[in-house]
């Protein structure tokens, strides 16, 4: 009698782990949402209409979705990169220096190496991209395990570095001839292609649903690097060690874990994964680079990796909501007039609701002690 | 050339540029001698220069301004204070909140109330306190003229500046105040069982960083720039925590390392007119004060030790 209550109490506390886990960033959410509204509301402008244009400019048509799924590309993969450096206990603020790097080695890369075919070019590129973040990311990291210098104040550094970097050599050796500041397009063979390309006319017209718009590959590369980064977290030696200096870094150390190299290895990986946003953005979005490429995504990624909180597979529904409200926010600002910059703000309250949350789960926490004492 | 680059102008330009680091810098120290970063100090300042200019428009004077950018970087940085201190957010997290926050806010009020994104029209500055006339020629004229520009040439909140680096320097290390602040960083178990309130301790120290990091951006916008422009303050923010942290969490000392990179960004600008001699691409030197915190962090760091409980939220016992 008693081992069945003691069984049902379990169960009974397995199912509110898992319903904090997933339902408390969904409070968040919802609360930011709220907020966001209510401030809609009174600067004047009608919230009702101003969601509504939101939901059919990222889910109302496939073409909509489409422009969700390209928004949620680069920033499934920053969230992937801040998450991956979290789950060390590092915070990778500057993914977006390393984003731009990514952008500008495959750029280069591609423009170099036109001609070859796309089965080449574009691993190639993807992989030049990573190497190129990792590299971005390697002194701030090698600064952080060495002498303790704050990463997020030198992976910050490093991204205005970068993005004058990038505006320098766009401006100068990378230029195309012409007016404007970018470099050539890249060939063909280094362009990811738009999902709808892949079907025929006819397939399209039978299944409107795959008339994507401007939706792209570099979805699949994102997710597919979503489940690589969980599978690495999960089960491998590297990623035990990434999660086991997160936990307790001192214990790691005594462990016998070198709390230094995991640090390192972590902010590369981190920034790597960054880069691979830079180069999906190139190639699948403008073809070239130019100075103003990014929106942001890598600070972007920083809500996407608390929100998903820190979790490789939670990343991808959190990049979900941040690429809808990117993508909606045009037409919202388009047909209910409210500033695109709202969504901003959303993504802060976003990531403070997150942050507060301990309150939440303080609260559900001492309901679940007392279910448990009273059970017993 | 090089006379063209070394002017009395670059020294006082220095002090220009320093300042809105050093206010910040100072409000950092304060910040993290009570326990808590405050890594929104980017977001605050461009908070502070926003409502500054704002309330400029709005009133045509440029100290109502001042005061507008000091309430609003106070009030801002009340956010941080019930997150990190009430609530026991991650403190890091919490100041990523509020630099986006700011970001969004001051753009979306920017188009809510100008019509427009990018920069506000150009508002009335602070002037210069001193006008003197230069004497005539000679040796001792140009004496008269370096020091007349690096001393004299400058707007109230650069002065102001200097007096509060020193009065928070003997305030932090020479008053009761000052013994509790630093306690309530190193030791905040002790505070509290000595029969102080921690929580209180480090809210003041949390709006009095957001009011220094709000007179920042004052400072940018009202003596400097002449309007506002989004996220304007351009990684000042973050610059101003690597100063902290170079000052060894002194406000003297905080000072100090803003006037290098003051200086770096004074060069950085006078080295632009080089570009018609030498083709060096403007953007190498705009990296400077960027790459120049990096090199001063990797110098130091080992050497400058923080604050024990820096970070840590306070549970009460």
């Amino acid at each position: 009698m008693n081992e069945k209550r003691e069984q049902s109490v379990l169960v009974q506390r397995s199912w509110m782990v898992a319903a904090q886990k997933i339902g408390a960033p969904l409070i968040s959410a919802a609360l930011a949402v709220v907020v966001g509204s209510f401030i809609i509301w009174a600067s004047g402008y009608d919230p009702r209409a101003a969601f509504i244009a939101l939901w059919e400019g990222s889910f109302g048509s496939p073409k909509a979705i489409g422009d969700t799924l390209l928004k949620a590309t680069p920033l499934i993969l920053t969230g992937l990169a801040v998450a991956y450096g979290f789950r060390a206990g590092l915070f990778n603020i500057g993914a977006e220096g390393q984003l731009f790097l990514g952008g500008l080695a495959a750029t280069w890369l591609g423009l170099s190496l036109a001609g070859l075919p796309w089965f080449l070019l574009i691993p190639l590129m993807l992989l030049a991209s990573m190497l190129a973040g990792a590299a971005w990311a390697f002194v701030p990291a090698i600064l952080k395990a060495r002498i303790g210098a704050h990463e997020v104040i030198t992976t910050m550094m490093f991204t205005y570095i970068g993005r004058y970097l990038v505006s320098y050599l766009v401006i100068g050796p990378l230029k195309a001839p012409g007016q404007i500041p970018q470099t050539a397009e890249l060939p063909g063979a280094g362009q990811l292609s738009r999902i709808q390309a892949l079907f025929s006319e006819a397939t399209l017209a039978s299944f409107e649903f795959l008339k994507l718009g401007r939706g792209h590959l570099g979805i699949v590369v994102a997710v597919i690097a979503a489940v690589l980064v969980w599978f690495v977290l999960k089960h491998t030696t590297l990623g035990y060690e990434n999660r086991a200096v997160g936990f307790n870094p001192w214990a790691s150390q005594t462990a016998g874990i070198s709390v230094q190299s995991t640090t390192v290895k972590a902010l590369c990986i981190s920034g790597g994964l960054a880069g691979l946003a830079g180069s999906t953005e190139v190639m699948g979005v403008h073809h070239r680079l130019f100075d103003q490429f990014s929106s942001g995504f890598g600070f972007t990624g920083i809500a996407v990796a608390l929100l998903a909180k820190n979790h490789p597979i939670g990343v991808i529904p959190a990049a979900l909501l941040f690429g809808a409200l990117a993508a909606g926010a045009g037409r919202m600002q388009f047909q209910a007039d409210v500033p695109q910059k709202i969504v901003l703000i959303i993504q802060a309250l976003v990531i403070f609701f997150v942050a507060a949350e301990e309150i939440v789960l303080w609260l559900i926490r001492r309901r679940q002690k007392e279910a448990v004492s009273h059970a017993g | 050339m090089l006379g063209d680059i070394i002017t009395p102008d670059l020294f006082a330009s220095a002090l220009r540029m320093a300042t809105p680091l050093a206010l910040a810098a100072i409000g950092g120290t304060i910040c993290e001698r009570a326990g808590v970063v405050n890594i929104a100090l980017e977001g605050i300042m461009l908070t502070g220069a926003f409502f500054g200019t704002a309330m400029v428009l709005l009133t045509g004077s440029p100290w109502l301004g001042v005061i507008a950018a000091v309430a609003s970087g106070a009030g801002i940085s009340a956010v941080h204070a019930f997150a990190s201190i009430n609530l026991r957010s991650n403190q890091v997290i919490s100041g990523t909140a509020i630099n986006l926050l700011a970001l969004g806010l001051t753009g979306f009020l920017m188009e809510l109330w100008y019509g427009h994104p990018g920069t506000t029209d150009p508002i009335k500055v602070l002037r210069p306190i001193f006008n003197f006339e230069s004497p005539g020629g000679g040796a001792i004229a140009e004496a008269w003229r370096w020091f007349d520009s690096i001393v004299f040439s400058h707007t109230p909140i650069v002065y102001l500046t200097i007096l509060i680096a020193i009065v928070a320097q003997v305030a932090i290390h020479r008053t009761k105040w000052g013994l509790r602040l630093r306690a309530l960083g190193e030791h905040p178990r002790a505070v509290d069982t000595v029969g102080v309130s921690v929580y209180r301790g480090r809210w003041v120290a949390v709006l009095m960083s957001g009011a220094l990091a709000g007179l920042a951006g004052a400072n940018l916008t009202i003596e400097q720039v002449g309007s506002f422009t989004e996220n304007m303050t351009n990684g000042r923010g973050f610059i101003a925590l690597a100063a902290n942290i170079f000052g060894r969490w002194t406000p003297v000392g905080s000072y100090l390392a803003s006037l290098l990179f003051g200086f770096a960004d004074a060069l950085q600008i006078k080295l632009q007119i080089l570009r018609g001699v030498v083709s060096i691409p403007p953007q190498l030197f705009l990296m400077l004060p960027y790459l120049l915190t990096v090199i001063v962090l990797a110098g130091v760091i080992g050497r400058a030790v923080a604050p024990a409980a820096v970070g840590e939220p306070y549970e009460k016992g």
